[in-house]
């Protein structure tokens, strides 16, 4: 089992992020969490990362791609790196209404696959 | 309940005396909190007792930054030049999140700086910075500049452009390079305080009450299963309300994606792209500047009105800082194509400024009642609802006071005041709050911003 992406349903609104990040540690703040928004402000270029137990997933405007360790983040930029130091998603196992990310979102990006 | 204790914010205000450069700090005390709850309400506690020192107060809502429906709110309190009044302006999408998460919730601006500078907000820190770098740079290479010397890509922006730095009463505070709901002509006070730019990066941390994600998230559902089930972005709000279908279907036919503030179910910030085909997704290659994201239609419909290509007019009046439903009202009169707008920036009245002319009845209803909420926001309920001028007003106020967006407050009947004290409680912890206490904090904001 593992948290996907479907990155045409997003519109970068966050709160995934900040969702996970209360499953983790009980508080708001986008620091914690194994999703991260990224983004290309100018370009209007976003997407989100899930950090995997062994994979990174890249939910991207191109499509999805999953990456290996080692494997090189391209085209996510600069501000993709830290999610790499991140706790990886533990699928919210110990909530009662699944995965947090799921239930805050708005458009119905996130599902579970595997 | 302590500081340390209380849900949903910091505990702290920012004192930002311009004039001296230097900073302080003072508690937000839960005596303010009970009192005024947050936003604009606590904005406006701040300006009386400031009101000797021309402030400009830039404040968080109670709900900004967290689970609850569309809680991506700033709001900036001060007087407007152009009507001499009190005037709340709302900043969203990302930047009133930055700002709660600065550490700071609320942050008084006084006096005047002797030469350009912006402040920077980050990690509870506050520095005071020369601007000459940017000073004279337009909105976008003013943006682009303090990412590249902060050293960060997510940090969000309120800053003006030319016609702010000109304290020309058209000139807006932008949110980044997208402009913003200021009809109060605000950027010309960030103008007259020499203050460029308020830069913010915030990696804080805000508790929140035991129960409270789940009963935002069931409210979060009714909202998406309500009003706005199976709408999306700028267009469809446009053909509810009537706007000019040949706007609209120019709108459509570079509509990139439609993107939402932080924590917003609808995405009525719609991204246009007239540099590179709108189906264009790729991260490599392609224009980097394709196009701008648009969420004040009547501006996009005003310039498109004065008979240019509304689409690139937006981005000069992003860039020049300008208020661009005025500015398309004067392009109009005066015959003038988008390269008129840059002498708009220069000098120009604040004409044509209440600009929001779908339903003119209430629209004038309203202004006899308040000039203290920004007339960005469409004044009728939307997709469902409806909405006098009470209404409208009392539904602003509770977003501004809250930290809810106030696009959204009307485009979701199904944020109501009993479901919003509901939330206040869960947070705060004060059982015997209400709806009623809600509104009564609501009309003293109104009552105190006349």
């Amino acid at each position: 089992m593992a948290l996907k992406v479907d990155p045409m349903k997003c519109t970068g609104c966050r709160i995934c992020e900040f969702a996970c990040n209360y499953h983790h540690d009980g508080s708001i703040s986008p620091i914690g969490s194994s999703l991260m928004y990224y983004y290309e402000e100018k370009k209007n270029y976003y997407g989100m990362m899930v950090k995997r137990d062994k994979t990174l997933m890249l939910g991207r405007p191109e499509g999805e791609k999953v990456l290996k360790p080692g494997e090189q983040i391209e085209g996510a930029g600069a501000s993709a790196k830290p999610i790499l130091l991140r706790i990886a998603c533990d699928l919210c196992k110990e909530e009662d209404n699944g995965p947090v990310c799921m239930q805050a979102c708005p458009y119905g990006v996130l599902s579970m696959e595997g | 309940m302590t500081m340390e204790t209380m849900n949903n914010y910091n505990g702290t205000i920012l004192i930002v005396d311009l004039a001296a450069k230097s900073c302080s700090t003072q508690d937000l005390t839960e005596e303010l909190i009970e009192k005024a709850l947050g936003g604009a309400a606590i904005n406006m506690e701040l300006y009386e007792q400031y009101k000797d020192r021309e402030p400009l107060i830039l404040g968080s809502g109670f709900f900004t930054a967290t689970f609850a429906p569309a809680a991506c709110g700033g709001v900036m309190t001060a007087k407007s030049p152009i009507t001499g009044k009190i005037a709340h302006v709302p900043f969203g999408w990302l930047t009133g999140v930055e700002l709660k998460l600065t550490g700071f919730d609320f942050v008084v601006v006084l006096g005047k700086a002797a030469a350009p500078v912006r402040l920077w907000l980050h990690d509870g820190l506050s520095d005071i910075n020369d601007s000459a770098d940017i000073w004279g740079k337009d909105v976008w290479e003013s943006t682009d500049k303090m990412r590249e010397v902060y050293g960060d890509d997510m940090a969000q922006m309120l800053v003006i452009g030319k016609a702010g730095e000109n304290k020309n009463p058209l000139a807006v505070v932008s949110e980044n390079y997208w402009g913003g709901k200021d009809k109060a002509g605000l950027g010309a006070v960030f103008g007259a305080k020499n203050l460029k730019a308020v830069a913010m990066r915030g990696l804080g941390s805000l508790e929140v009450a035991d129960g409270f994600f789940q009963k935002c998230v069931e409210l979060k559902n009714g909202i998406i299963g309500g009003a706005i089930k199976g709408k999306a972005g700028l267009y469809d709000i446009g053909a509810a309300l009537g706007i000019d279908a040949a706007a609209l279907d120019k709108l459509k036919s570079i509509t990139h994606r439609n993107d939402a503030g932080y924590n917003c179910a609808y995405p009525y910030y719609t991204f246009l792209k007239y540099n590179e085909a709108p189906t264009f997704m790729d991260m490599m290659g392609g224009s980097k500047e394709p196009g701008c994201l648009v969420s004040d239609l009547m501006g996009f419909a005003s310039l498109a009105a004065a008979g240019v290509d509304a689409a690139r007019a937006m981005e000069t009046c992003y860039r020049l800082g300008l208020e661009p439903a005025a500015a398309g009202a004067l392009l109009k009169k005066q015959g003038a194509g988008i390269e008129g707008l840059d002498s708009l920036a220069a000098g120009g009245a604040a004409e044509g400024l209440a600009a929001w002319i779908v339903n003119g009845a209430l629209d004038s209803a309203i202004a006899a009642k308040t000039a203290a909420f920004s007339m960005a926001v469409p004044t009728r309920a939307i997709f469902g609802g409806s909405l006098d001028a009470d209404g409208w007003i009392n539904r602003q106020a509770m977003a501004y006071v809250l930290g809810i967006d106030p696009v959204m407050a009307v485009l979701c009947p199904e944020i109501t005041g009993e479901k919003m004290a509901e939330l206040v409680r869960i947070s705060a912890e004060w059982d015997d709050f209400s709806a009623d206490a809600l509104h009564t904090i609501c009309a003293e904001l109104v009552k105190k911003s006349a």
